[in-house]
């Protein structure tokens, strides 16, 4: 069990969630980016807890999962708001809060 | 640089991981750019069976693939006509930044992937057995005896969470 091909995997998802995040201008693939940049820190998380014979990093992983999981229904109850009141699913339209 | 002694499995599997992971970006159609998620996330949990903690597997298959996925699946049933939308709008953001920023990213990530090989990745010094580890009754024990007060200050987040969504979601009577 090599720790290095796992954390090489996870940096290369947790990049193309960053360049997800960066480019995309639909909010809801911005959204699923983001929960790839948290699977990421998942495999991380799991690979290291393996390697190291602690069960922690799972507990980590559990932990994650629930915040990724309120993380998106939130989000997607923000989208469906802005929706509704202004028919956009675009991110640079997103701009309310602009002072 | 160390010599990896790594399944042909993994290698299958890590490589359909990137490869499902970019076709999130490269999709043109945001249900597209779903369903390569849903791929990454049962590769991801194919992975994990790989190491053997099948606990994770099964939550991530259940609480991502399960729950996450069709709740965006919906959502994005529910603008089909919004998506083509955005084509037809003007960008605000400015290009070279963005494009520059994520050089920067990658650019690092890259550093830490030189410096990586020279990390001691062979320590083994766990204090479980490997019979025991990752095991449902190892994790449920941790779970309620070690991390008790993490893990209801999650619930409380969670219930917060589900009252959010259902404030935000909700129709504004005007």
């Amino acid at each position: 069990m090599d720790v290095t091909f796992f954390i090489f995997l996870s940096m290369a998802m947790f990049v193309i969630g960053i360049v997800g995040v960066l480019f995309k201008r639909n909010i809801l693939i911005f959204i699923l980016s983001i929960e790839m940049m948290l699977n990421a820190g998942n495999l991380a998380f799991v690979a290291f807890s393996k390697t190291w014979g602690d069960q922690t990093g799972l507990l980590w992983v559990f932990f994650i999962l629930v915040v990724a999981a309120a993380e998106a229904a939130i989000g997607l109850a923000i989208v469906i708001n802005q929706f509704r009141n202004r028919q956009v699913v675009d991110i640079d339209q997103y701009d309310e809060l602009k002072g | 640089m160390v010599v990896m002694e790594i399944a042909p499995l993994q290698w299958v599997l890590g490589l359909v991981l990137i490869l499902s992971s970019l076709g999130v970006l490269l999709a043109k159609e945001a249900v597209h750019a779903c369903l390569s998620f849903m791929l990454a996330l049962l590769t991801l949990a194919g992975l994990y069976l790989e190491l053997h903690v099948e606990l994770i597997a099964a939550l991530q298959v259940l609480v991502y693939a399960g729950a996450i996925l069709v709740l965006f699946m919906f959502v994005i049933v529910l603008f089909q006509d919004a998506h083509a939308k955005i084509l037809h709008s003007k960008a605000r953001s400015n290009r070279w930044l963005i494009v520059s920023s994520a050089s920067l990213f990658a650019a690092a990530f890259l550093l830490f992937a030189i410096w990586m090989p020279n990390v001691n990745h062979h320590v083994n010094q766990g204090t479980l057995q490997p019979a025991q580890f990752g095991t449902l009754k190892s994790i449920g024990k941790a779970l309620y005896i070690d991390y008790f007060f993490p893990f209801e200050a999650v619930i409380l987040l969670f219930l917060v969470a589900i009252v959010g969504a259902l404030y935000i979601g909700k129709k504004e009577r005007s």
